[in-house]
């Protein structure tokens, strides 16, 4: 887009608007100075001359002024401005689509609803004042249901920033059971980072007790991890200069906080993004497509505001491609239960009914749309994603 | 015809199978991407920006008027003020000339001040405008989860202005330091409006109307009419039968020739009264009435700056749920990184549409990334497939025996096949 075009333009609309006003004063000025002119006039006449030649001076000031036609000048300069502006819109009409709503589907959202998921997503995001005060306008008091257990994670998420697990393995260690279903090794990374962190500060005795106590639980499945720790006891107080050096790198934290984060957020029941930025993201990529799509649809105004499904795809990046969804490339329709993907046996994928329409439901071999191979309907297995 | 709409989904197309042959993860994928076709999905997502740029020049242009009318009324009648005493009849003394003038001269120059302080709030309002082309100006590729996250911020304070709710707005916008990037002011505007409907009061209302009148004359606004019919029913209710009949002949009566009709049903309350039974008439005694005067308010409101007048979020929440909505969406297994996973957004998508798919896009149950030419879909024995990247690495692990997490039966890495899926 040309912004630049935009800017330039703008700054014109600016300049006039200066000059409009600098000019507004100078009428201003000229109009004030020439009745300032005529009162002096009127003082300077001796006190003999009398009423007739006040009514003289009046008079031509009105002509003078009348002369200046300085009503005009303040509308010359408005104009100008006028046109200006006007111009400077419909640039932006021609360069911006000017209502993005015309693809909107006259429908209600609940307002609850709505807010109940901006309330969420503020403390999601860690604004808890901001929530409240959100909460507390909108009257809905229900909608701080998340608020509680996100404070908690950025209690811990903070705590950790400051160099302190205490709070992060106390949560681990509580969900200890949960985290191992999870598949996640969050608790051991946990307790290997205080562990360096002990040995760090140079106690090789306290770093050794504290290993047998936390560490050694996970022995058995994390054997070579914990040989490495047990190794860095050598160089206790003067890691930096062993070959474990790497355990020490800032990087482990960051990390560590993000699995935490995530975690926290999968035993709560919660997306690692908010759910809120993800459709709305959602939203700013696809709605382009959908407004070029109701500009053609435009005289089906209702067969829009009706559809079940959208005429034509909204291609959204890989990031919101939450589903696998398999399109049969014969038939061109979305698998379903009733219609699966099959595998033939040169390796290609077509659904069900047309593997049965290519074979004309024979058990004859019939040859693959794609390869020159052949294929009978047996030979074909179904496919789950 | 088709073509057109074709158009942006094939060049989004032409994304993802360029995205395919990166190798990066799908965190990095979009930076990935070629810049190319990047840049030009965000050119597209920045003509949805109009709004952006549209109110603050109609505030600006507002200022502008206001300032330039006040000039004007002043100076004409400066100007009329001179000529009258230059054509009075009866001679002025000269120190009543003198004063005569000298009050003249004051009155410019306290319009000049005026006029001095009103070129400072354009310059202001000017500077606002320009701020919000650079920050249009200022997305890329490298700041655009930092610049996508503001406009989320804007888009929430939109939504929270629209709904009435001053303090969170005004709250987000100052901790995120994004004043000049909302409209906060010109909706403090509305505010008092709509504060003085909801205490039934229709003056600020009237007096909105006439500041606007010509605008509003242009889009044929029906609500300074609808203003008066309310107040007009005021005075039926305390029974001020004489007021309300001199009300509608001086208010209501220039209005007949475009909306006789509901005239006419106004003036019918006159017999009817305030305590009536008859259904028509009942409902204009309701208060909801006055809710409804603020909607009409509200949408004459966003129709005058240039706003639209549902608020972005739900025109974005809108398109974003169903661009996102599938059937697998509504299944057990649905990831929850997926919106639609949750109760809320699946309640608001139910009127929607469902997305439409023209290509597979298939996604890996245990890495949940895609699987493309890089990383293609394997098969197992048992019809289970997986990303190669998944099962190479489980196979690493396990002396090259891969298990389905589905099923939990395992298979050598060998007795996988690849699937073609066009």
């Amino acid at each position: 887009m040309e912004l630049s075009t935009i800017k330039d333009a703008f700054d014109r609309v600016a300049k006039k608007q200066k000059l409009s006003c600098s000019k507004t004063l100078e009428v201003i000025d000229l109009v004030g100075q020439e009745i300032e002119q005529a009162m002096a006039k009127m003082q300077s006449t001796d006190n003999g001359a009398g009423c007739f030649d006040q009514k003289s001076i009046l008079l031509e000031l009105k002509t003078k002024l009348n002369e200046m036609v300085p009503m005009n000048q303040l509308e010359g300069s408005q104009r100008e401005l006028n046109v200006g502006l006007v111009k400077y819109a419909k640039i932006l009409e021609k360069y911006f689509n000017p209502d993005i709503s015309k693809a909107y589907r006259n429908i209600d959202f609940d307002i609850h609803i709505v807010n109940q998921i901006i309330a969420s997503h503020f403390y999601r995001q860690g604004l808890f004042d901001l929530g409240d005060c959100f909460v507390r306008e909108a009257n809905e008091q229900d909608a701080a249901t998340l608020k509680s257990p996100f404070l908690e994670m950025y209690g811990i998420l903070e705590a950790m920033r400051s160099r302190n697990l205490e709070p992060a393995l106390n949560w681990a260690s509580k969900q200890s059971e949960m985290l191992r279903q999870n598949g996640s090794t969050l608790q051991l990374r946990l307790h290997q980072l205080q562990f360096v962190e002990i040995l760090q500060k140079g106690s090789r005795n306290e770093a050794l007790k504290y290993a047998r106590t936390y560490l050694a639980p996970f022995a058995s499945v994390h054997k070579v991890e914990i040989q490495k720790l047990m190794a860095c006891l050598l160089w206790a107080g003067r890691l930096d200069r062993s070959p474990y050096a790497e355990f020490l790198s800032p990087s482990h934290w960051e990390r560590l906080a993000e699995e935490l984060t995530q975690q926290f957020c999968s035993l709560l029941g919660q997306s690692y993004e908010s759910p809120l930025s993800v459709a709305i993201a959602a939203g700013i990529q696809g709605l382009p497509t959908l407004l070029k799509l109701a500009t053609v649809m435009a005289a089906k105004q209702q067969e829009w505001q009706a559809m079940k499904q959208l005429p034509v795809p909204v291609d959204l990046g890989r990031e919101f491609q939450f589903h696998s969804i398999f399109v049969c490339p014969v038939l061109r329709e979305q698998g379903t239960d009733e219609n699966p993907p099959m595998l033939m046996p040169c390796g290609h994928v077509l659904s069900k009914q047309s593997i049965v329409k290519l074979s004309k439901s024979s058990t004859r071999p019939f040859k693959c749309p794609y390869c020159p191979l052949e294929a009978t309907v047996g030979q074909c297995r179904q496919l789950h994603f | 015809m088709d073509m057109a709409v074709e158009s942006p989904s094939s060049l989004a197309n032409g994304d993802s199978s360029a995205v395919s042959t990166a190798t990066t993860p799908a965190a990095a994928a979009a930076a990935a991407s070629p810049p190319s076709s990047r840049m030009l999905q965000l050119a597209e997502s920045l003509k949805l920006e109009h709004q952006f740029l549209r109110v603050p020049l109609e505030h600006f242009k507002k200022t502008i008027r206001a300032h330039h009318r006040c000039a004007e009324k002043e100076v004409s009648a400066v100007l009329s003020s001179v000529a009258e005493a230059a054509d009075r009849s009866d001679a002025m003394s000269r120190e009543a000339a003198v004063n005569h003038l000298s009050s003249l001269v004051s009155r410019l120059q306290g319009l000049k001040r005026k006029l001095e302080e009103g070129s400072r709030a354009e310059n202001l309002q000017a500077q606002r405008c320009r701020a919000r082309l650079d920050h249009l100006d200022s997305i890329d590729v490298e700041n655009l989860t930092e610049w996508s996250n503001t406009r989320l911020k804007r888009i929430l304070v939109d939504y929270m202005l629209r709904m009435s709710y001053y303090d969170a707005a005004k709250k987000l916008a100052e901790t995120s330091n994004i004043q000049d990037l909302v409209d906060i002011e010109v909706f403090l505007e509305a505010k008092k409006v709509i504060d003085s409907l909801q205490n039934k009061e229709v003056g600020p209302g009237l007096a909105w109307c006439a500041e606007n009148k010509s605008r509003l004359k242009k889009s044929k606004s029906k609500l300074e009419f609808q203003l008066r019919l309310q107040e007009f029913i005021e005075l039926v209710r305390a029974d001020n039968n004489l007021r309300a009949i001199q009300y509608a002949r001086k208010y209501l009566a220039p209005w007949g020739a475009t909306y006789m009709k509901e005239l006419q049903r106004v003036m019918a309350t006159l017999a009817f009264r305030s305590n009536t039974e008859c259904p028509s008439y009942k409902v204009l005694f309701e208060p909801m009435q006055w809710d409804y005067l603020v909607e009409q308010f509200k949408q004459e409101f966003c129709r005058l700056f240039g706003m639209t007048l549902e608020p972005l979020l739900n025109i974005y929440l809108q398109a974003g749920l169903s661009a996102l909505k599938t059937p697998f969406c509504f299944e057990e297994g649905c990831t929850k990184e997926d919106p639609l996973s949750q109760e809320g957004f699946r309640k608001l998508a139910a009127p929607l549409p469902f997305s439409k798919q023209h290509h597979s896009k298939l996604v890996c149950y245990i890495t949940k990334e895609l699987m493309d030419t890089e990383n293609p879909p394997l098969v197992l024995p048992n019809g289970y497939v997986y990303s190669t990247k998944a099962l190479e690495e489980m196979a690493s692990k396990n002396d090259g025996r891969v298990t389905c997490p589905r099923t939990g039966e395992t298979f050598n890495f060998s007795e996988l096949v690849k699937a073609y899926i066009s």
